[in-house]
C-alpha cells in the first residue's frame, strides 16, 4: 500500500519505520533536509523535501496515488490543509494530528468539511489512556480486544501473590477458586517470554493476563489487588493533557487537584474547570506536595513538560506511599530504565499517537493475505497481540489446538465465538468467523495461516 | 565492522557473478571455440566459494551501516573483477593475470580500455563475456543483487548510494528492491530495443549483441580492432550515437516518461546542460573537421558520434580522432572530464556536478563585489544544501588529484610521452576507454607494464565508484571493531 507521511519528526519517523517494515511503500515529506537524511539512511522509504501543504510537493510525493496520508507536522493548520489538498488530489484516506484544544471543540465539523478521516489529538489520546489506568489502578497497562469483550491487563507480580512460584499449569486446579485466565506474556529483566504450562512466575515479573471483563475483575479481586476506586488524584502540571484528563474524570466523581507553576495558566485553568482544585505553585517543591496531602492521594499523575521533573516527583510520590503513580515521559528509549526504578505506569503522548495511527492504518490494509483486524504493541514493542477473523476455508478450522503446529514464540490467547469468550486450552478448536487473538514476540505477522499450521 | 554481514553479501555477489557468466558459457558451448572449459571452471569456483558464504554465514546483526555499505561495494567490485578475469586466463586468450585483471576491471567499470592487440581468431564466448561485463557493470552489481534478492531488506540505501553515480541518491519508488527491479527492467528494455534496431540495420546478431552491450553499459569494447568504424555504415553510426546519448541520461527520467510525466523530462535542468554541451561540442568539432572531411554531413557524422562516445564515456570510435586538429582533440579531452548525467550508466565527473561547480563559482565572483547578497544555489528548481555543494567541490578536487597522481605513477615506467600518460589516467578515471597518442582509439594499453596496469585498474574502479568507497577501504579505522 502507498502511504504518505508528512512531517518527519519523532511521530512521523516512528510511523514510517513500522509501516516500511510491514512492506508498505512509504514516502516521507518534510522541509528539513537533515531529518530526511536520517530517515533515508535508516529506513527503506523515499523522501521528498518540501512543504506538506504545497500541492506541487504533494504531487511529487505521489499524494494522488496514495492510499493513506498521515499528516504529523508540528502545525495543526499544515496538517489539516495537507489532508484537504491530498484528498482533493486523490488520496484515499487522510489522518491528521490536531492538538489545539480550540480546534478540538469544532473537530467533528472540521473533519467533515476538510474530509479528514481520522483526527488524532495526542494530548487527548494520552488523557484517555491515563483515565483508563486510573480506572484499574492495579494494572500498569490495559488493552481491550474483540470490541471490548476481552481485556488484557499488565501488572507486576509481588512476592506474596499466590501465583508466584508454581508452574502455570498447576495454577488452575490446585488452588481452588482462582479464576481461569490466560497468561499471555511475561516480561522479566527486559526479555519477553510467551509462557507455557511449566513456566513459573517470579517476584517482579511483569505479567500479562487475558480474559473476559468479569473474570478479570474477579481474578484481581482474588489476588487482593482490586483496591477501591481512585477517588483523589493529584496532577502535576496544568497543560493540555491535564485539562482533558480533568474533563474526563471529574464527572465520574473523582476529586482532582492540579498544581500549576504559571499563575495566569492556573487562573485560566481554574476558570475552565470550576470543579477542580487548582493550586498555583511549584510542583517539584516537596513541601508543597506534602501540604496538598500527597500521601493521602489515591493517585499521582506527573504531566510536566520536562521528563526529568515528572520522574523525580513520581519517585517521590511513590516513596510517600501513593498507591498509583503515572508519569509522562517522551523518551521512549528510557522506558525500560524507568520501570526498573519502580514506576510502572509511563505514558508517552508520542508513542500513544503512533500506536493509534498504526492501529488505524492496519485496520485499513486490505492487501492480499493480510487480514489483521487489530494490532497492539505491548511492552515497548517487544511483543504484539494480533486480532484475526478466522475464515471457514482455512486448514486449521475444527482441529484441536494441541494437534496443530504453532509458530515459535506465538500463542493463541483468546477465541471469541458468537460473543462468547473462550480462553483456549489444548482441546479447544477454531471455527470459521471466530475472532482469534494471537500473542507474538515478533512483528510483521499478517495472516493467521502464518501462525498456525496443520 | 560487521564482518559476517560483509562476507555474506560477498557470497551473494559471487553467486550473481556465476549467474552472469552462464550466458557466456552457453555461447561458448554453442560456438565450440574451445573456451567452454574456462567458463565451467570459473563458475564452479564461484559456486564453491559463494554458496557456503551465502548460506552458512549468519550475521549477528542484520543492519548495514554506512561503513559496511562502502566496504561491501568496494570489495564486491574487486572480487568481481578478480574472478571475472579467470576465463581470460584459463582460455589462454590473455595468458598474463595482470593483463586479464585490467581487461576485467575495464569491462566491469564500463571503461572499455583494452590490452588485446589481435581480434583475428576470437573465442566468441570470451568476447561475449568481455562485453557482458559492461552490461552488468553499467547499472551496477549491487543494484542487480538487490533486484534479485528481495530478502535483502533494511538499510540497503548505503549499498546503492556507494554504487550509483551522482552526488545524491534519488529513489524512483519508495522501496529499494522495487527501485532496483524497475531500473533493470528499463535497462533491459532499452538494450533489447537497440539490439533489434541494430539487427534490422544489417548487423549479425552476435556483432549487434556485442555492440549493444558496449553501448548500454557505456563501455566501449568491440570485437573489431577498428571499433564501430569497422562496419563502414552511417546508419549504424547514427543508431549507436542516439543510444549512447540515451544511456547517458538519468534513468529516473525514463521512469517519469513511462509513468506519464514526460514533461518532467523536458524540464530537467541536468538534461538541458547535458544536451546543451553535447550540441555545442558537436557543432564546434563539426566546424573544425570541415577541412578534413570536405562536407557537412560527413563531418557531422564523425563529430556527433565521437562527442556522444566521449561524453557518455563509451569510448567507441568511427575515426582515428588522434589525427584530428588540436582544438577538436582538446574539446574531447575536456568532455572526458565531464561525462554524463547522474543516475545513468556513464562515468566521469557528471554533468550535475559541473553545473553546480559553475554555479558556485559564479556565486563566489558575485560575493566578492556584493558580499551581503544572500545567494542560494538552485538546481532543478530547488535550493541546494550547502553541505552538498561542499561535497561536490571536494569531489572535484579529489577527482583531479586522483587523475594527476595516476598520471604521475604511470610516468615512472618511462615508456610513453606526457600526452599518452595523462590521457591514459584521465580516460581510465572517467571510464571512457581510449585516450590520445599511444593509447589513442586505434591503439591499446598493451604497451604499459604491470605496475601501470594496476594503477590504471585502480583508477578505473575509483572512477566508477566515485572514489570514496575505494578510499574508505584503505582507511584503517574502518577495519577496527
Amino acid at each position: 500500500m502507498r502511504i504518505l507521511v508528512v512531517g518527519d519528526g519523532k511521530v512521523g519517523h516512528t510511523i514510517a519505520e513500522h509501516l516500511a517494515r510491514e512492506e508498505h511503500d512509504v514516502v516521507i515529506v518534510d522541509t528539513s533536509e537533515e531529518a530526511l537524511q536520517r530517515s533515508e539512511e535508516t529506513l527503506d522509504v523515499m523522501c521528498v523535501r518540501g512543504n506538506g501543504a504545497n500541492a506541487t510537493t504533494l504531487l511529487e510525493a505521489g499524494a494522488d496515488k496514495a492510499d493513506i496520508l498521515i499528516a504529523a507536522t508540528a502545525s495543526d493548520e499544515t496538517n489539516m490543509l495537507c489532508c484537504l489538498i491530498s484528498k482533493k488530489l486523490g488520496a484515499k484516506y487522510a489522518i491528521a494530528r490536531v492538538r489545539d484544544p480550540e480546534f478540538n471543540e469544532s473537530l467533528s465539523m472540521l473533519k467533515k468539511e476538510l474530509d479528514i478521516d481520522m483526527a488524532i489529538n495526542p494530548e487527548r489520546a494520552t488523557a484517555i489512556e491515563i483515565s483508563r489506568l486510573l480506572r484499574f489502578p492495579f494494572a500498569s497497562n490495559i488493552e481491550s480486544f474483540a470490541k471490548g469483550r476481552v481485556e488484557m491487563v499488565e501488572f507486576r507480580a509481588h512476592e506474596n501473590d499466590v501465583i508466584i512460584g508454581k508452574p502455570l499449569k498447576d495454577l488452575g486446579h490446585k488452588l481452588h477458586g482462582i479464576p481461569q485466565v490466560l497468561y499471555v506474556a511475561v516480561e522479566r529483566d527486559g526479555d519477553v517470554v510467551i509462557p507455557n504450562g511449566d513456566f513459573v512466575i517470579e517476584d517482579g515479573d511483569r505479567v500479562h493476563v487475558a480474559a473476559d471483563v468479569v473474570t478479570i475483575t474477579s481474578y484481581f479481586r482474588y489476588l487482593g489487588k482490586h483496591s477501591l476506586r481512585v477517588k483523589n488524584v493529584l496532577i502535576l502540571g496544568g497543560g493540555r493533557i491535564s485539562y482533558y484528563l480533568a474533563k474526563m474524570i471529574v464527572p465520574t466523581g473523582t476529586h482532582v487537584s492540579i498544581i500549576e507553576i504559571n499563575e495566569r495558566k492556573a487562573a485560566s485553568l481554574s476558570e475552565q474547570l470550576p470543579d477542580v482544585n487548582v493550586i498555583y505553585g511549584d510542583g517539584t517543591d516537596q513541601e508543597l506536595l506534602e501540604q496538598e496531602g500527597l500521601s493521602g492521594m489515591d493517585a499521582f499523575v506527573a504531566l510536566c513538560d520536562r521528563d526529568e521533573e515528572n520522574l523525580m516527583t513520581g519517585l517521590f510520590a511513590a516513596s510517600e506511599g501513593v498507591p498509583k503513580v503515572i508519569v509522562k515521559n517522551n523518551r521512549v528509549a528510557y522506558a525500560q530504565l524507568i520501570s526498573s526504578m519502580g514506576l510502572e505506569s509511563i505514558v508517552s503522548p508520542k508513542a500513544i499517537t503512533c500506536a493509534n495511527i498504526l492501529r488505524y492504518v492496519r485496520a485499513h490494509v486490505n492487501g492480499v493475505g493480510t487480514k489483521v483486524e487489530k494490532i497492539y504493541r505491548l511492552m515497548d514493542g517487544k511483543a504484539e497481540a494480533l486480532e484475526f477473523i478466522a475464515r471457514a476455508q482455512d486448514p486449521y478450522i475444527g482441529i484441536a489446538l494441541k494437534d496443530l503446529t504453532m509458530r515459535k514464540n506465538t500463542l493463541v490467547a483468546v477465541i471469541v465465538r458468537a460473543g462468547k469468550v473462550i480462553i483456549p486450552f489444548g482441546n479447544d478448536h477454531i471455527e470459521g468467523g471466530d475472532s482469534v487473538v494471537i500473542m507474538a514476540r515478533e512483528s510483521g505477522i499478517g495472516d493467521l495461516n502464518e501462525v498456525i499450521r496443520k | 565492522m560487521n564482518k559476517r554481514l560483509v562476507l555474506r553479501l560477498l557470497g551473494a555477489i559471487l553467486l550473481i557473478e556465476a549467474l552472469a557468466m552462464s550466458p557466456s558459457l552457453l555461447i561458448a558451448l554453442v560456438c565450440g571455440d574451445g573456451d567452454a572449459m574456462a567458463f565451467a571452471l570459473t563458475i564452479g569456483t564461484l559456486c564453491i566459494m559463494g554458496l557456503p558464504l551465502w548460506f552458512l554465514v549468519k550475521p549477528i546483526k542484520p543492519n548495514l551501516r554506512a561503513r559496511e555499505g562502502f566496504v561491501v561495494v568496494a570489495l564486491s567490485w574487486l572480487v568481481l573483477s578478480g574472478f571475472g578475469a579467470m576465463p581470460f586466463v584459463l582460455s589462454g586468450v590473455i595468458p598474463n593475470y595482470v593483463d586479464a585483471f585490467f581487461e576485467a576491471v575495464s569491462g566491469f567499470t564500463t571503461t572499455g580500455a583494452t590490452i588485446m592487440t589481435s581480434f583475428d581468431e576470437p573465442m566468441r564466448g570470451i568476447m561475449f563475456w568481455r562485453s557482458f561485463t559492461h552490461w552488468i557493470g553499467g547499472m551496477g552489481v549491487l543494484v542487480l543483487t538487490l533486484a534479485l534478492l528481495p530478502q535483502m531488506t533494511g538499510r540497503t540505501s548505503h549499498l546503492v548510494r556507494a554504487e550509483s553515480p551522482g552526488p545524491s541518491l534519488s529513489k524512483i519508488v519508495p522501496k529499494m528492491g522495487d527501485s532496483a527491479k524497475i531500473l533493470y527492467m528499463m535497462y533491459g528494455a532499452l538494450t533489447a530495443i537497440q539490439f533489434a534496431i541494430l539487427v534490422i540495420a544489417g548487423l549479425s546478431p552476435y556483432d549487434a549483441a556485442i555492440h549493444t552491450m558496449g553501448t548500454a553499459g557505456t563501455g566501449g569494447f568491440s570485437n573489431y580492432g577498428l571499433s564501430v568504424g569497422a562496419f563502414q555504415s552511417p546508419v549504424v553510426d547514427v543508431i549507436i550515437t542516439v543510444f549512447m546519448v540515451l544511456f547517458g541520461i538519468n534513468f529516473a527520467l525514463f521512469y517519469r516518461v513511462l509513468t506519464g510525466a514526460w514533461r518532467d523530462m523536458l524540464k530537467s535542468e541536468e538534461l538541458h546542460w547535458y544536451l546543451g554541451l553535447f550540441g555545442a561540442a558537436t557543432v564546434a568539432i563539426c566546424i573544425l573537421l570541415m577541412p578534413t572531411y570536405g562536407n557537412v554531413f560527413q563531418s557531422l557524422r564523425y563529430s556527433s558520434f565521437q562527442v556522444a562516445s566521449v561524453m557518455s564515456t563509451t569510448g567507441y570510435a568511427t575515426a582515428d580522432f588522434n589525427l584530428w586538429p588540436q582544438a577538436a582533440k582538446m574539446i574531447l579531452i575536456l568532455l572526458m572530464f565531464v561525462g554524463s548525467c547522474a543516475g545513468s550508466t556513464a562515468g566521469g565527473l557528471k554533468v550535475v556536478r559541473l553545473a553546480l561547480l559553475c554555479k558556485i563559482s559564479g556565486r563566489e565572483v558575485r560575493h566578492t563585489f556584493q558580499p551581503r547578497k544572500v545567494q542560494v544555489v538552485r538546481f532543478e528548481g530547488k535550493g541546494v544544501e550547502e553541505s552538498l555543494l561542499t561535497q561536490v567541490a571536494v569531489f572535484f578536487f579529489v577527482y583531479i588529484l586522483m587523475i594527476l597522481m595516476g598520471a604521475l605513477l604511470v610516468s615512472f615506467e618511462g615508456r610513453f610521452d606526457f600526452e599518452t600518460n595523462f590521457t591514459a589516467a584521465l580516460t581510465c578515471a572517467s571510464n571512457v576507454g581510449p585516450g590520445f597518442s599511444m593509447v589513442g582509439p586505434m591503439e591499446n594499453f598493451a604497451g604499459y607494464g604491470p605496475m601501470a596496469k594496476i594503477v590504471l585498474s585502480i583508477l578505473m574502479l575509483a572512477g566508477r565508484l566515485e572514489i570514496f568507497p575505494i578510499l574508505v577501504i584503505f582507511h584503517p579505522s574502518v577495519w577496527k571493531k
